[in-house]
């Protein structure tokens, strides 16, 4: 077991900005990124901060007992779990595989989270490329910011970025609301 | 041919997205290198048509596997790349290769005549020498050769002593702490012995991993059959398999099964890096550390690639941050350059410092009393090329805590 105040969950624009938010804020802040979200220069920041970054490691499961998420077991140190506080999840939409699609269902991979997705296929996407598309949509629901499985929340568990339902950066510019969800989730902690 | 849409090394994952091409330092510097996409999964494409599409340039790939870590798609990209070359590389390794590589037949020579070796080593003419006639370049400081192998010392000082300890291990030295350096393995029994293992050697063969690059695979495949039975003996007598080599590590785990196809499943849960293996006895009680009064140091972290590849160097953090006195700080991940043979061939050397050079500029920039870091030839390297010392986290420990204390706290 290995213990930190908060875990992220994915480096890209979201899970960086929540990290080095909260890591100069004085919490101790563990990122388990995979690749191509690594950019130089958040990396860079967050671990001038002070931070410890998980690089090329994923997520593979999570332990949630009452309604919290006790701790997360990654790829690479198997059963050393990472357990803390809060665990934000900015695990992005399809590239990233934080959001999965098949042939009949949107799913959330590594929680199976409550996911927003219309049931009728034929409705998610328009065959015209240049058309606004509605698979762009779905993401994970959330309640005052927490995540949900099974229509109940998980208390310390936080998405931000595009895993969000509703938040897309292929669409048009969304770098200011991703940020914005991440400072969203930042403030939660901050809060409590 | 292709018969499932299951394809091997996960190459048909590739999505193009050329992240890894941001991160392979061997493409940043060398023009006539392709590079891990098309030497990898794009090549691969052509190569499983015909193997006439092989190209040369894949020697280029040092094999930090940098490409795999910042994959998004899981692809073993280096992988992809060293067995390419083993599978369609025609060429017989060259006199030179099969030196560098057979680190445990060259050993035991070197190391029977090691002042009149490590001195003609160092020499201008010799160095010039083996220039010109092997292709060893000749700007680069040679690894000295110790005259007492650390087996032979283990076996005069301290084999006696193991037995009566309650726990015990296996320690899987590599050649480096054998015949190059032997402190470190005298280093890792104080620690061991400190918290109460008794240490164990196996009959153990080189990992391979130089035979591996120089294209030497039935012997690499040789030595990792002799190796997994051994360490298959070491696990049915209840002892873990401890390691201090990062590379050889990710060897014995990665490249074992990936590219020798030597099965090492029933051992692969019972290996672990010492940092690895004594973060989780601290961290869950079983053993307690005892630190020196007064001890000081500030170091500088460099995470060697395979570390980084094996996602381990977290257990080495976060173990040297225990110690009590220690300023820790991590250099920002960078290749050395060296990785491992390559950097001392006459082709590779102005890469391999080119490659280095950002890290080099960290260090000099930190200016840490040494370098804390797990791997031998990143030691030779930046030791090299930048004046500082390097120390195996394993001398740290057994530098900053009391030992005595240590082996009464943990009877």
């Amino acid at each position: 077991m290995m213990k930190f105040d908060v875990v992220v969950i994915g480096g890209g624009l979201a899970g960086m900005t929540a990290a080095t938010e909260l890591q100069r804020s004085g919490l101790r802040c563990a990122v388990v990124a995979a690749g191509l979200s690594l950019h130089d220069a958040p990396r860079r920041d967050f671990k001038a901060a002070g931070g410890t970054l998980l690089a090329g490691d994923i997520v593979v499961s999570g332990q949630i007992e009452g309604g919290r998420l006790v701790s997360v077991r990654t790829e690479k140190l198997g059963e050393v779990l990472l357990e803390a506080d809060w665990f934000v999840l900015a695990t992005g939409k399809y590239f990233s595989q934080g959001i999965v699609a098949d042939m009949d269902k949107v799913y959330e991979p590594v929680f199976g989270l409550d996911v927003e997705y219309d049931e009728d296929r034929s409705g998610w996407f328009d065959p015209s490329f240049a058309a606004p598309q509605r698979f762009l949509e779905f993401g994970v629901k959330t309640i005052d910011g927490c995540a949900l499985k099974d229509g109940s929340p998980i208390s310390n568990l936080l998405p931000a970025g595009e895993v969000l339902a509703g938040l897309s950066s292929a669409q048009g510019d969304a770098t200011a609301a991703i940020r914005q969800s991440a400072l969203d989730a930042v403030a939660i902690i901050r809060r409590k | 041919m292709q018969e499932t849409n299951i394809s091997a090394k996960n190459f048909e994952q590739c999505q193009k997205c050329s992240i890894c091409e941001t991160v392979c330092p061997v493409m940043a510097n060398n023009p006539a290198y392709g590079g891990p996409k098309r030497s990898g999964p794009d090549g691969e494409r052509y190569r499983l048509k015909n193997g006439i599409f092989f190209d040369d340039s894949l020697k280029y790939c040092l094999n930090c596997k940098r490409c795999e870590v910042a994959c998004p798609s899981g692809v073993r990209i280096a992988d992809l790349i060293q067995q390419a070359r083993i599978d369609y590389g025609r060429k017989a390794p060259k006199l030179r290769d099969m030196m560098l590589a057979s680190t445990d037949q060259m050993g035991p020579v070197a190391g029977a005549f090691a002042p009149l070796v490590n001195f003609s080593l160092g020499l201008s003419p010799v160095k010039g020498l083996m220039d010109l006639t092997l292709g060893i370049d000749k700007h680069r400081t040679l690894p000295k050769y110790s005259s007492e192998t650390f087996v032979h010392w283990f076996k005069k000082n301290a084999a006696a002593k193991q037995d009566a300890f309650r726990k015990h291990i296996s320690y899987f030295h590599g050649c480096y702490a054998n015949f190059n350096y032997p402190q470190l393995g005298k280093d890792f029994v104080a620690v061991l012995n400190a918290f109460g293992y008794g240490v164990h050697l196996i009959d153990e063969r080189c990992c391979g991993v130089a035979k591996i690059a120089n294209g030497m695979i039935p012997a690499a495949t040789r030595d990792a059959r002799t190796n997994i039975a051994e360490f298959e003996k070491a696990v049915s007598q209840g002892r873990d398999i401890v390691t201090v080599s990062t590379t050889c590590t990710m060897t014995l785990l990665e490249e074992y099964p990936e590219l020798l196809k030597v099965d090492n499943s029933k051992v692969k849960d019972h290996i672990s890096l010492v940092e690895q293996f004594l973060y989780k006895a601290i961290a869950s009680g079983e053993v307690k550390p005892v630190w020196k009064e007064g001890y000081k140091a500030r170091a500088a972290y460099h995470c060697p690639c395979h570390q980084e590849r094996l996602g381990l160097g977290i257990f080495t953090t976060e173990l040297l941050k225990m110690i009590p006195g220690m300023e820790l700080t991590e250099l920002e991940s960078n290749c050395c350059g060296i990785a491992g043979t390559y950097g001392f061939k006459k082709e590779n050397y102005k890469y391999s410092q080119m490659i280095g050079k950002p890290l080099f500029d960290d260090i000099a920039a930190q200016a840490p009393e040494f370098v804390a870091c797990e791997c031998e030839t990143c030691k030779w390297q930046i030791e090299m090329s930048t004046g500082v010392p390097v120390k195996n986290p394993v001398s740290i420990l057994a530098e900053a805590l009391d030992l005595e204390a240590t082996a009464a706290a943990n009877r």
